[in-house]
């Protein structure tokens, strides 16, 4: 429970941190965590885009079509306030989380 | 390049999300495909690679699919239609109910309003209609009422019976009477004749009679219960099985055969705290002791007439040993009468016709055979064939339905009120919800414009209104659970406007009723909204800007002038019963009635006879007329102004007439203590009063009111006259030696009748049951324990019973008029309400449409008295209409109800002659309704009126 829980969370976490700054679209926020993460973590279709419905549908992230001239419409998300303030809420727990870590098993992740 | 969504549609085949989002869902992961697919062609990966590659990702569009699944629901709650033709009605209909649901919660006030006024609408039909399922719909609860077959008969005016002969529901040809109840000997003979045919239509016949008042003893508590007589096949007939013990059968009723009673479950239950042990102990029956041997369900209660539930029931054979010289199944001197109720059972695939055909001879053999003597010379001895007696079957299936047919006339008379009520309820919702399809009017073009079906617009409005009245028949059910019990106490258990003690619980006829009139009515107010909204021109709404829709549709006003018109009818009923109320309450009895307690003794029931009853009334008299409070008392055989339970007539001869020869006169009669006319403060006008020594060995005196002696002696003094009764073979001749001033007897509405009294110690052993009357100094209801202490000191085996004051007595026998006047006040005040919601509704909506018309008027020069008379008299107009209409309707119905298309005894006609010193045109009535009624619709106006005359012109022109 723990685990698919933390599992989650973290995932959840990822990309609404890819969407902190600026609109992205979900090809986009995919590719940016595998570029990031450099290749530990990769999402494909099927994991990714229910997590944008379950964040969007929770309010966290807003989805947006966008159509620009010559291209086919994208649909962008972007971060709303009430994901910004659980985005800080988690990176907190987060921090605190690695902080235990590390002082109980001598784990740095920085 | 590949078609992305061909390929993920067919993966996500089973997602089933609404139209619009699933497009979105599809566009969107297309385009990841997409990403990705040109991603890896960019990075040198050959087209068929790259498109493994890129579908590789669906493989798990299981886990996708369940995934959104879960986020998105299945159906989502897009706005309604978009003219796109669904497959799905049953999804149609729940988007239907929410949007609906929606749209009710956001106008609430409107909501409140119409959900209310349904509620009362059909709260008050459901309530009626669980009367009406008691007291007319009912069947019997036993199996298969519908082959049980209630037999009665029909013969010529001469055919002779020995008394007592019922009264018949069917109608009768003319010059025939038809009658319900049949002499021992006809059923005897008729019994042995189906018994004797194997092949008879009947698998049952059986007999069963009232026994209206039996004095029974449980521990030493005495009192007056309903009992009743069957043949013993009667529970084999109806197949009504024992709770406890068993039931009486063929054996119990032979004479000679131990006396035995079944008790009601009622009865068991609250006087033998339905303990099973009761069976095989024995019950006192008017002094007789009868061994219980079974209870009775507790759904059954009897065949008789609905109300009437015997307590207890004993075979026929026993009833000598309860009524004794009472007996009607006829003794030495007596032939019986024609006092018993015929049923039976059809076998499977029988008809009445042949239950009929099967027992006619038997019938009319036997009752020629029993058929008394001619008593007059213009008596035939012999009966043409013509006038012989014949046999009639009808369903027997909801028991005796003479009294049922009594209860018609009010309910149905109710109902016509009530569905008035309803129908100015669903005029008012309708008129609302046009008012707001209006206001709606920019949502319907636009979804019009985008090509909805106006099919589909009229069903969602539709929906809406029947959501509405299954919410108005949802809060009425619970109107209804009052209203029931407003009925009931609106009805007086002495006079039964309606049966008391009638079972009115809620069963699925009652809430099925309510569902349909509750979907009936959404629909009926619903569906001329819903064109109305749907038929604008597209074109024009939607270039239209509010300030030039038109103001009240014509719909709209036909809507207010049947508002008012109906509402008219309802307020001028109940200023017709008021009114006869007034009437009846003012008219001059002829007594006093103020200050009167009355009760009733039966102590023949209790052993007393003869010497030992005349002293038993002396002794009571003697200590009541002693206590502190009581200014005098005494006692009479009727009670005066009590319908229903009063009335003892004879026919007698004048001087000089033979009982051969003369036609009959009839009076009414009274016997009653020497007192009773000083008491009662009747004033003796002539000749003189009764005294104690008008005993038995005195010559047998009589005195008459007014009307007797004018009528019967017009042209002479009636002092001094003799008038001889007949009893049987014995002739008794009487005196007048008195005459008294005129009172009513029976009821306030009958004319004075002729009236004859005796004084009670010469009528010897005809006396049993007095009515005591006290004359009390203060409040006669305290009084009331300190008469049963009294008695109970006399003779603790002896009920008091009918406690009651003369006054309360008077008012009850006008329990019908003071019911139909209250009801037709409330709901006729209730009508008025609606109408003036309605109409105040209407034109605050028709302002709010002219506002830019006003303020022009205004800018114009327009006082704010011009705008107010124009706008009353946009509304005024209607309800003068409304009232023209009204009146033309109610004095149709009067012709309606005066003309010869009802038969003189149907319930239409009786309805009609409620009415008491007031015609249906009175025009004092009329006036005062009507004034009443302006005055309402005046101040309905108004408001809307002074808001309009409160419109600042620039602010109106600038209105839109």
């Amino acid at each position: 429970m723990l685990d698919r829980d933390l599992k989650r969370g973290s995932t959840e976490m990822l990309i609404m941190a890819m969407v902190e700054d600026r609109p992205r679209h979900g090809y986009e926020i995919g590719k940016l965590i595998e570029q990031r993460s450099q290749g530990v973590l990769q999402f494909h279709i099927a994991s990714l885009y229910p997590l944008l419905a379950r964040l969007e549908k929770r309010g966290l992230i807003k989805g947006r079509w966008v159509e620009k001239p010559g291209e086919r419409r994208r649909r962008f998300y972007t971060l709303t306030a009430a994901g910004r303030k659980i985005l800080a809420e988690q990176r907190r727990t987060w921090k605190d989380f690695f902080a235990a870590l590390d002082l109980v098993a001598g784990i740095n992740p920085a | 390049m590949p078609d992305w969504k061909k390929e993920i549609r067919e993966r996500l085949e089973r997602l089933r999300f609404g139209s619009t989002r699933e497009a979105e869902i599809v566009e969107e992961l297309a385009q990841y495909l997409e990403d990705c697919y040109e991603e890896l062609l960019a990075g040198g990966m050959t087209k068929e690679n790259a498109l493994r590659k890129t579908l590789d990702q669906l493989d798990e569009s299981d886990l996708l699919a369940r995934e959104l699944k879960k986020i998105e629901r299945p159906v989502s709650d897009e706005p309604v239609v978009l003219g796109a033709r669904r497959i799905n009605l049953w999804s149609d209909l729940l988007r239907d109910l929410r949007f609906g649901m929606r749209m009710l919660l956001k106008g609430k006030g409107f909501t409140i309003v119409a959900v209310l006024s349904l509620a009362l609408g059909i709260g008050a039909n459901t309530a009626l209609f669980s009367v009406a399922d008691a007291v007319l719909l009912r069947t019997l609860p036993v199996s298969e009422p519908e082959r049980l077959v209630l037999f009665e008969w029909q013969a010529g005016l001469t055919f002779r019976t020995s008394g007592m002969s019922g009264t018949s529901i069917t109608s009768n040809p003319p010059d025939t009477r038809g009658l319900s109840l049949f002499r021992y000997e006809v059923f005897e003979k008729m019994r042995q004749t189906r018994a004797a045919a194997p092949e008879s239509p009947l698998s049952d016949f059986f007999a069963f009679a009232p026994i209206q008042e039996v004095n029974a003893v449980v521990g030493d508590q005495a009192e007056i219960i309903k009992g009743q007589v069957v043949s013993g096949g009667y529970y084999a007939g109806l197949s009504v099985q024992p709770v406890f013990g068993h039931l009486i059968t063929d054996e119990d009723d032979k004479r000679g055969a131990a006396p035995v009673v079944v008790l009601s479950h009622q009865f068991w239950q609250e006087r033998f705290g339905a303990d099973p042990a009761v069976i095989g102990q024995q019950l006192k029956l008017n002094k007789e002791s009868f061994t219980i041997i079974g209870v009775t369900p507790p759904t059954f209660t009897g065949t008789l007439q609905v109300g009437y539930y015997p307590a207890a029931t004993v075979p026929i054979a026993c009833e000598p040993l309860l009524l004794g010289e009472r007996s009607r199944l006829g003794t030495a001197n007596k032939p019986g009468s024609w006092w018993l109720n015929l049923m039976g059972r059809l076998k499977p695939g029988a008809t009445y016709v042949q239950a009929r055909d099967s027992l006619n001879g038997a019938f009319q053999t036997v009752s020629l055979e029993v058929m008394p003597p001619p008593l007059k010379a213009n008596q035939p001895a012999q009966l043409e064939p013509k006038d012989y007696p014949r046999l009639v079957a009808q369903s027997g299936s909801r028991g005796m339905l003479d009294r049922r047919r009594a209860y018609a006339p009010t309910i149905y008379g109710l109902f016509i009120v009530v569905a008035l009520v309803l129908l100015i309820a669903c005029a008012n919702v309708a008129n609302l919800l046009l008012a707001r399809a209006a206001m709606r009017s920019a949502e319907i073009s636009v979804r019009l414009a985008v090509g909805a079906g106006r099919w589909r617009l009229v069903r969602q409005l539709l929906t809406e209104s029947v959501l509405l009245a299954v919410l108005g028949g949802a809060v009425g059910v619970l109107f209804a659970f009052w209203g029931k019990s407003a009925l009931v106490a609106l009805t007086d258990k002495v006079t039964g406007i309606l049966p008391s003690d009638v079972d009115l619980s809620m069963n699925w006829r009652v809430l099925a009723f309510t569902l349909a009139v509750s979907l009936l009515t959404g629909v009926l107010f619903g569906l001329a909204p819903a064109w109305r909204a749907t038929s604008q021109d597209l074109a024009t709404s939607l270039k239209q800007s509010r300030r030039t829709t038109g103001a009240m549709s014509r719909l709209g006003k036909g809507l207010i002038v049947a508002q008012v018109a109906l509402s008219l009818l309802l307020l001028v009923g109940a200023g017709l019963f008021i009114r006869t109320l007034y009437n009846l309450q003012r008219v001059n009895l002829g007594f006093n009635q103020e200050n009167l307690l009355l009760f009733k003794l039966q102590p023949q029931q209790d052993g007393y006879e003869d010497e030992r009853l005349l002293q038993f009334y002396q002794q009571l008299f003697a200590r009541l007329d002693d206590r502190p409070g009581v200014r005098a008392a005494t006692f009479g055989r009727i009670p005066l102004i009590a319908k229903d339970i009063c009335c003892w007539g004879d026919s007698f001869l004048l001087p000089g007439e033979n009982e051969m020869t003369a036609a009959q006169h009839v009076t009414y009669r009274q016997t009653a203590r020497e007192n009773y006319f000083a008491t009662m403060e009747i004033p003796l006008l002539r000749g003189r009063g009764f005294t104690a020594q008008d005993d038995q060995r005195a010559p047998r005196i009589a005195i008459v009111n007014q009307t007797f002696a004018r009528e019967f002696f017009p042209d002479e003094d009636a002092l001094g006259k003799r008038v001889t009764f007949i009893y049987g073979k014995r002739e008794v001749e009487i005196e007048i030696v008195g005459v008294v001033a005129d009172t009513k007897y029976e009821e306030q509405r009958e004319e004075f009748k002729p009236l004859l009294y005796t004084p009670w110690q010469q009528e010897g052993g005809e006396i049993g049951e007095m009515y005591f009357a006290l004359r009390t100094a203060g409040e006669p209801t305290a009084l009331a324990a300190t008469v049963r202490q009294v008695v109970r000191e006399l003779d603790s085996n002896l009920p008091v019973t009918e406690v009651i004051t003369q006054t309360a007595r008077v008012q009850a026998t006008l329990g019908e008029e003071r019911l139909s006047a209250r009801f037709l006040s409330f709901f006729g005040a209730l009508a008025l309400l609606l109408a003036a919601i309605g109409l105040s509704g209407v034109l605050a909506y028709s302002v709010a449409q002219r506002t830019n018309e006003i303020g022009i008027r205004m800018a114009l020069g327009a006082q704010a008295t011009n705008v107010l008379r124009l706008i009353v008299w946009q509304g005024m107009r209607l309800v003068l209409l409304g009232l023209c209409v009204g009146a033309l309707i109610g004095y149709g119905l009067k012709r309606l109800l005066a003309s010869q298309y009802f038969a003189e005894d149907a319930w239409q006609r009786r309805m009609a002659e409620q009415l008491y010193g007031v015609t249906g045109t009175d025009p004092l009535t009329l006036f005062v309704i009507a004034t009443v009624l302006t005055l309402v619709a005046l101040g309905a106006c108004w408001l809307p009126a002074r808001k309009a005359a409160q419109v600042d012109p620039l602010e109106a022109l600038r209105y839109e």
